[in-house]
């Protein structure tokens, strides 16, 4: 904000504004160090270097989930079918595991089963929102209760057992450098996701198919090709998620996205990227995973139970669409 | 106004000359083809369709879809969405059931007194629920979808909280057998009421000052708001509305399963929309009619009773649920395209 030369008072006046737009830029890391001090105090434990771990390791998922998320509420779009697309590349993973003999070998063998699943299913809902032009909310809606049914069907709806044994030693496990895999895993992919959306012409037409369709299209970017890519790069995300979560449990899970999709939406839009299109990054969505988790982690820890959880994330959700929204109107 | 439309914004209106097809299919004709396809193909596969005990039973269990479909459809047309109508249904369910529980201690015998108290109460919880949402939506210029997604989640969670998910029991004799299980004239009380709703729901539509404002303020807001529309004012009606036919199913869904349930009415949100999109009701608002939307409710309970009778997997029905959404859209979208070319 320019203020005129000289007085004071403008001067104080403009460190106010800049200190204001501070706070608001840092409004997540003050909220998450907040929360964790605030369940600290209650319970000594959340401060504990063990559970730091933990967080991170479950932020992690979510964080994976959030950036897939990201990738489609970038172009005014949205995914969700993002839950039942994790339950349903679990099944189908464990499956090709136990196909395959349930040996070490057939960890390949899931892996490829579990991204082709979710590739497909990225492509149909890409197809069907770009191709055609329906609108993605309903898309989505519709493709999840499509994804659900085969869920819960393609095992009796029953729990797939018998996985390699190497399967959740290697991606639940193990650790590399000792950082653990899930870890390492979201790291890679916040890493890579964030040079594709500052440096390449994918990235940037993702940008601006999201702020603005019709300049998109003047200035030649071929929108429905972009926007196929950006779904199956999201459900692909979602997969690889979804393998290592299946890794984490140690079986093929038709219940395993549960509430996920509200809370991959929830950290995506804390974290500040915007539902209206063109705003915010993959960074924005870590820290929003980062915030859910150390709250539900706080509240699992001092023993809220699940149903005041489910509450106070749909409240967290209205908060901070309130505190994020667009104000230059 | 649709902050979060498709990316294919689109300026297309009705197109000057409209051929004697075109005019068919938008005025209701795709969903009355459909019915009758579904009705003779369920008929002549499975003639126990056709038994009086299956088509009362399948009429309330449309009654149950067509109510919070017209309230699903009230919100589209000013522009809106609401995914908070099953949660709406589920604690609407709860507090009908646990009004009659604590009231039965104090009137024993007033089923009628206790069946009035608990319909108030469950008013009261719809006018309130669709407040907060148009107050939310109105006041905050925040997206409706993910308002009431949020919503859901918190309404659903404070069911579920109260009642830890048991059923809660003790609902009034009369209320079941006079509403849930009655008839007056050899067709069920229910379906009597969601008649009654859906005819002040075309009253509305066609003849008062309100029901233009909603179709004025879901197709331009701003036009609308410059033309001396109370903007705010309307999408609070709208979303008034919908809570009480929404907290209504509730109440008439306790009387049938004469037990409060937290955990009904979560397939309402998808099923609700599927019935307005199928009706012809646009994602972009401003347009839709209540008696399509009754055509597309009553299309999709045939297509369920089939479904049950030849004894699909309920897991199956959701997929077909979703499959003829994504369908219907697709054809509504490739319509308008061959329209406009």
């Amino acid at each position: 904000m320019s203020t005129p030369s000289g007085t004071q008072a403008a001067a104080v006046r403009a460190s106010a504004t800049s200190l204001v737009a501070g706070l608001r830029a840092a409004r997540l890391p003050i909220a998450i160090l907040c929360t964790l001090v605030l369940f600290g105090l209650i319970e000594p434990r959340v401060l504990s270097l063990g559970n730091f771990r933990n967080i991170a390791i479950q932020a992690s998922y979510l964080a994976i989930f959030a950036m897939a998320q990201t990738m489609v509420i970038l172009t005014r779009g949205f995914d969700l079918s993002l839950g039942y697309t994790v339950s349903l590349v679990s099944v189908a993973a464990s499956m090709a595991m136990v196909a395959m003999g349930g040996g070490d070998a057939a960890i390949l063998w899931g892996l490829g089963a579990g991204i082709l699943v979710a590739a497909l299913i990225g492509l149909a809902n890409g197809l069907l929102i770009a191709g055609i032009g329906i609108n993605p909310l309903v898309t989505t809606l519709g493709m999840a209760n499509v994804v659900m049914a085969f869920a819960s069907t393609v095992s009796d709806g029953f729990p797939v057992t018998g996985l390699p044994p190497g399967f959740t030693a290697m991606f639940a496990q193990a650790s590399v450098l000792s950082i653990p895999v899930p870890i390492l895993v979201a790291a890679l992919v916040f890493a890579l996701l964030f040079l594709t959306l500052k440096a390449t012409r994918f990235g940037r037409s993702l940008y601006i198919i999201g702020a603005n369709p019709r300049a998109a299209v003047a200035a030649g970017i071929r929108t429905m090709p972009v926007l196929v890519v950006a779904y199956m790069l999201c459900s692909v995300l979602i997969g690889l998620g979804a393998l290592l979560l299946t890794a984490r449990t140690g079986s093929g899970e038709p219940n395993l996205g549960g509430n996920l999709t509200l809370e991959a939406i929830a950290a995506a839009v804390v974290g500040g990227v915007r539902l209206s299109g063109g705003e915010g990054g993959v960074g924005a969505a870590v820290l929003g995973a980062l915030f859910i988790t150390v709250l539900s982690n706080g509240m699992n820890l001092v023993q809220i139970d699940g149903y005041l959880q489910q509450i106070c994330l749909g409240v967290i959700i209205i908060v901070s669409l309130i505190v994020s929204r667009d104000v230059r109107r | 106004m649709n902050s979060t439309a498709a990316s294919t914004a689109g300026t297309e209106r009705t197109p000057h000359r409209v051929g004697l097809l075109d005019r068919f299919l938008m005025q209701g004709g795709i969903v009355i083809t459909f019915l009758v396809i579904a009705v003779v193909a369920t008929a002549l596969i499975e003639p126990r369709f056709l038994n009086r005990l299956n088509l009362i039973n399948m009429m309330r269990n449309f009654s149950f879809l067509l109510i919070p479909s017209l309230a699903q459809m009230l919100v589209m047309t000013a522009g809106g969405f609401d995914l908070s109508v099953g949660a709406v249904v589920a604690i609407a369910s709860v507090v009908t059931a646990t009004v009659m529980l604590v009231g039965s201690g104090y009137f024993p015998d007033a089923g009628v007194l206790l069946i009035l108290l608990s319909l108030a109460a469950v008013v009261g919880v719809g006018v309130l629920v669709g407040s907060v949402n148009a107050w939310l939506v109105a006041s905050f210029s925040l997206s409706p979808f993910m308002v009431t997604l949020a919503m859901m989640s918190v309404l659903v969670g404070i069911a579920l909280y109260f009642t830890q998910g048991i059923p809660i029991y003790g609902v009034t004799d009369t209320f079941v057998s006079g509403v849930g299980r009655g008839q007056l004239l050899g067709l069920p009380v229910v379906l009597w009421v969601a008649l009654a709703v859906l005819a002040g729901c075309i009253v509305l539509q066609r003849f008062t000052a309100l029901g233009r404002h909603i179709y004025a303020v879901g197709s331009d807001e701003r036009s609308a708001r410059l033309s001396g529309v109370r903007t705010g004012r309307t999408l609070m009606a709208a979303y008034v509305l919908a809570g009480v036919l929404a907290a209504l199913t509730g109440f008439l869904m306790t009387s049938r399963l004469g037990a409060g349930h937290a955990t009904i009415g979560t397939t309402l949100a998808l099923e609700t929309i599927a019935a307005a999109v199928i009706g012809g009701v646009s994602l972009r608002g401003g347009v839709g009619r209540a008696e399509h939307v009754a055509l597309a409710a009553l299309f999709l309970a045939v297509v369920a009773n089939a479904m049950n009778l030849v004894q699909v997997d309920s897991k199956y029905q959701t997929l077909v649920l979703g499959a003829v959404l994504i369908v219907a859209l697709a054809i509504e979208r490739l319509l308008l395209r061959r329209r406009q070319a």
